[in-house]
């Protein structure tokens, strides 16, 4: 029997139990999805859990590593679970495929898989797949209460992977909405209204926009806030990061907001509106690619949050959490380096400017 | 666990980290204190104190009794050893000792005679008057070393007494399963009190502070009353919160003071001087009735020990004794002191030390950590549990790496080696283990440079030396050739003076010739001669 190293005492967690934390408290709002936008989101996410698995598998076994203790560590499963549902609901499958498969292979196992990947994969697939299909990556069914005609899951099924509906329904059909106008998520909505010239009470008289955001994705993301709570109680993630994430939206849009609630948007709407919640509580927390340190947390989530509302506001695209995410991603190393924490009996520190170079 | 409702007398500060392993600690400490049969043979490790080896005094074949000294401390940074139990001395020789290294070293084997008879003691019966050596030499002899786990030579680490004016007892015993303190806390209060008064007189009655967790209600209720009884009003009780690890000398100054001892400095530089619970019965015992440490206060547990409880133990009884004495299973494994900071004894054979204060006989699947190792994934749960602050994920980034500069640049040397961050870790990483590899090998690397130094000193010693050697040789012969070529330009000077009188006499001379042999030769070809024997004369110079 080979001798042990202490400590002997463990506590019982692991990686995989993390993982399944992860996607178990992504229930509701899967759940509030596919209640909002049909089964097109269920859809998705078979495609890309079953893309990430072959994947993964596949490119262990190309590098030699073990397959079972990996593939079933889970983190694979937990970066197609994300990804597909930031995904619109009636995506083409093999768009899905591509996504995910591409998160696995770049942006995990070319850096050397599990914890040494810089960028968040599931961030990666999605920026991968945002700028080359801009318009079907932008496309979201309206809310189906708004909808005209319901996705069921067969017409789901059947517009993803043929392209098109099973009954006489077209695509275009199903994306319309009672006033005849194609839907876009909220966020999408106010950005084209405000530059055709409107401005934001204006715009926000739309059907789509109710409530705290919009309808459904108030509903989506209070869905994904409590799951997140539930993951933060249970202490699977740190609470600083999705703080971080919502106090770094608020200090951008709250100011804007104030200067001028024409043209800017009211930071609860920011906050409930798009992928803030998910993002927030599932995606920046993502430990691989996130700060470790106390203070490199705060400053991580700040910067998200940040970008997020700046992105938004003064940027082409409706939404930003992947782009704030992966730009934080790679400020990590740097934010590490400078807020290594005080060690016990230590003074404080000044780090040299050109600490990292030694 | 029950918790005391006590209120610290002395205000708690926080720490940093630390976790909340399973305590496993009501097993133990609900018997009372108890004793076990005598081992046949004893196996006294005499390297059983931080610092250098015992020098045995002992012969094969010699009888001793309980308490006589079998080994003497090598003078400068070491213990006395004294034997465990009256018997014969049957062989002083290489045995496995309590170490993780599984090495052999000298241990004395002691075969008992059952009579567990004393030799003469020598209580001290006027500790009031004796002075501060006199103490200390007492202590010195009785073999007293550091109880806690570090067995550091008592008599060394009370030397110092030059600003110190707290002395904390630290009865806070944060590791799992051991309850040795607390026991002794619970019967023998009175006893450890007035050896920590012993210690507090050292330093002219300084004021005591005894750091304990709340989780020991017995204890605290039997250190208030002994407190009570013996009128001892320089003691304060300093109640923490139960948490891993509380009971780290750093981090139980960091509670009870809320200072932190400076990186490379001692508690001593704060004014504070700390010593275990045990240590200071230890001190009592070793001063009151002038008993030397041969025996020590041992948890027994473990899934597998059949009679768990606390027992006093003579060091040298093989642990394989104690299994069987306790009626035990035999252990799936054997770890000696906590499962936190213990380690797994490579053999059953080994004698308790004085640093054992516990033994766990494990029952298979009791003490996990030998799941697979997955990627660390820098969840960062060991930074949140680390009680010294460190990025316990950066640390293992850089010891995995070999990047031994980096990881002493992230404090490698401030890891206090607690294991919390292995705990935690959802990876199953066993992170001390790469802490203790990386921390091993910058020493070694230490070592080796040093001595690198020394050879390339050496070399370069030595290449000068061979340098001035031949600079001196070259210098040498540079003198003695320029002497030579003096003595044979002076003796060219001579020469030449020679010459010329020698080509003089030759002109002379021949001038007479030509004028005797031939007078009719032209007066031409006589002034050419003299000419050339002008030149000749002038080439000479």
């Amino acid at each position: 029997m080979a001798l042990l190293s202490s400590p002997f005492a463990k506590k019982t967690n692991s990686v995989t139990q993390m993982m399944l934390w992860v996607i178990g408290a992504t229930v509701p709002g899967l759940l509030v999805m596919i209640y909002f936008f049909g089964f097109g989101v269920l859809v998705n996410l078979l495609i890309a859990c079953t893309t990430a698995i072959i994947t993964e598998a596949l490119v262990l076994k190309l590098r030699q590593r073990p397959i079972a203790p990996i593939l079933w560590d889970g983190s694979a499963l937990v970066t197609a679970w994300l990804l597909a549902l930031a995904l619109p609901p009636l995506l083409p499958w093999w768009m899905t495929v591509l996504g995910t498969s591409f998160a696995i292979i770049f942006a995990k196992h070319v850096y050397g898989g599990l914890g040494n990947n810089i960028f968040n994969p599931a961030m990666v697939g999605y920026v991968l797949l945002l700028i080359s299909f801009p318009l079907e990556m932008t496309t979201w069914l309206p809310p189906q209460s708004l909808a005209d005609n319901p996705v069921g899951p067969v017409e789901a099924v059947s517009i993803i992977f043929t392209g098109a509906a099973s009954n006489e329904a077209t695509i275009d059909m199903l994306k319309q909405g009672v006033d005849g106008y194609t839907m876009a998520t909220p966020l999408d909505h106010i950005k084209t209204e405000l530059a055709q010239g409107y401005r934001i009470p204006e715009a926000e008289t739309a059907p789509i926009i109710k409530g705290l955001s919009g309808v459904g994705w108030q509903w989506v993301n209070l869905a994904f806030l409590a799951g997140g709570l539930v993951l933060m109680a249970r202490k699977v993630i740190g609470w600083q990061i999705p703080i971080a994430v919502l106090l770094g939206m608020g200090l951008i849009s709250l100011p804007l907001f104030f200067a001028n609630s024409d043209y800017y948007l009211f930071p609860m709407f920011h906050g409930f509106a798009g992928a803030t919640m998910l993002g927030a509580f599932f995606i920046a927390t993502d430990p691989v690619t996130a700060s470790t340190t106390p203070k490199g947390r705060w400053i991580f989530g700040l910067g998200i949050g940040a970008i997020t509302v700046l992105i938004r506001t003064f940027g082409g695209y409706p939404d930003a959490i992947a782009f704030a995410v992966l730009l934080m991603n790679m400020a990590v190393p740097m934010i590490d380096y400078y807020t290594k924490p005080r060690t016990y009996g230590h003074a404080a520190k000044k780090r040299k400017a050109d600490g990292g170079a030694q | 666990m029950e918790r005391s409702s006590f209120v610290s007398e002395i205000p708690i500060y926080e720490i940093p980290g630390g976790i909340h392993p399973e305590e496993h600690k009501t097993r133990s400490n609900q018997a009372d204190i108890r004793r076990l049969s005598l081992a046949e043979e004893l196996v006294i490790n005499l390297k059983g104190q931080a610092g250098n080896r015992s020098l045995p005094i002992v012969q094969v074949g010699d009888k001793v009794l309980k308490g006589q000294v079998i080994a003497e401390c090598d003078g400068i940074f070491s213990a006395y050893q004294h034997a465990p139990t009256s018997g014969e001395v049957i062989a002083i020789e290489n045995r496995t000792i309590a170490h993780p290294s599984g090495l052999d070293d000298l241990c004395i084997v002691l075969k008992a005679d059952g009579k567990d008879e004393w030799c003469e003691l020598s209580p001290v019966t006027n500790i009031e008057d004796m002075d501060r050596e006199a103490v200390l030499t007492q202590i010195f002899e009785k073999g007293v070393v550091g109880l806690g786990g570090a067995s550091f030579p008592s008599h060394i680490k009370l030397k110092q007494h030059e600003g110190i004016h707290t002395l904390i007892i630290n009865a806070a015993e944060c590791e799992p399963y051991i309850t040795c303190d607390d026991k002794l806390l619970q019967e023998h209060a009175k006893d450890v009190l007035l050896g920590a008064e012993i210690i507090s007189k050292l330093y002219h009655n300084i004021d005591i502070i005894i750091g304990i967790e709340d989780n020991k209600p017995q204890a605290i209720d039997a250190i208030q009353q002994a407190r009570e009884e013996l009128e001892l009003n320089n003691i304060k009780l300093g109640v923490v919160p139960t948490k891993y690890p509380s009971g780290g000398e750093k981090q139980l100054i960091q509670l009870l003071t809320g200072k932190e001892v400076p990186h490379g400095k001692l508690p001593a530089d704060l004014g504070l001087v700390m010593h275990n619970v045990g240590t200071c019965y230890a001190i009592q015992q070793a001063l009151t009735k002038g008993k030397p440490l041969v025996e020590r206060l041992v948890t027994l547990t473990g899934d597998n020990c059949k009679k768990p409880g606390n027992y006093w133990v003579p060091f040298g009884t093989p642990v394989k004794h104690l299994v069987q004495a306790t009626d035990s299973e035999t252990p799936k494994r054997l770890i000696m002191g906590g499962p936190m900071m213990g380690y797994q004894l490579p053999s059953a054979d080994v004698g308790i030390v004085k640093a054992t204060n516990c033994i766990i006989m494990s029952a298979d699947g009791e003490l996990g950590m030998d799941q697979t190792a997955l990627p660390c994934i820098r969840c960062g749960a060991c930074m949140d549990a680390c009680p010294a602050s460190l990025l316990p994920q950066q640390l293992f980034w850089h010891a995995q790496a070999d990047e031994f500069d980096k990881a002493e640049e992230y404090d490698l040397f401030d890891c206090i080696e607690c294991g919390a961050c292995a705990y935690v870790c959802p990876s199953h990483i066993p992170l001390v283990q790469h802490y203790r590899y990386a921390k091993s090998t910058i020493r070694n690397n230490r070592v080796e440079k040093i001595k690198a130094e020394k050879a390339r000193e050496r070399f370069e010693a030595r290449q000068e030396r061979l340098e001035r050697v031949k600079r001196e040789k070259a210098e040498r012969h540079r003198k003695a050739a320029e002497a030579r070529k003096k003595a044979a330009e002076e003796a060219g000077k001579k020469d030449a003076k020679k010459a010329a009188v020698q080509a003089a006499l030759a002109r002379v001379k021949a001038k007479k010739e030509a004028q005797q042999s031939d007078e009719s030769q032209s007066k031409e070809s006589q002034s050419d001669q003299s000419q050339a024997d002008d030149n000749n004369s002038e080439g000479n110079n």
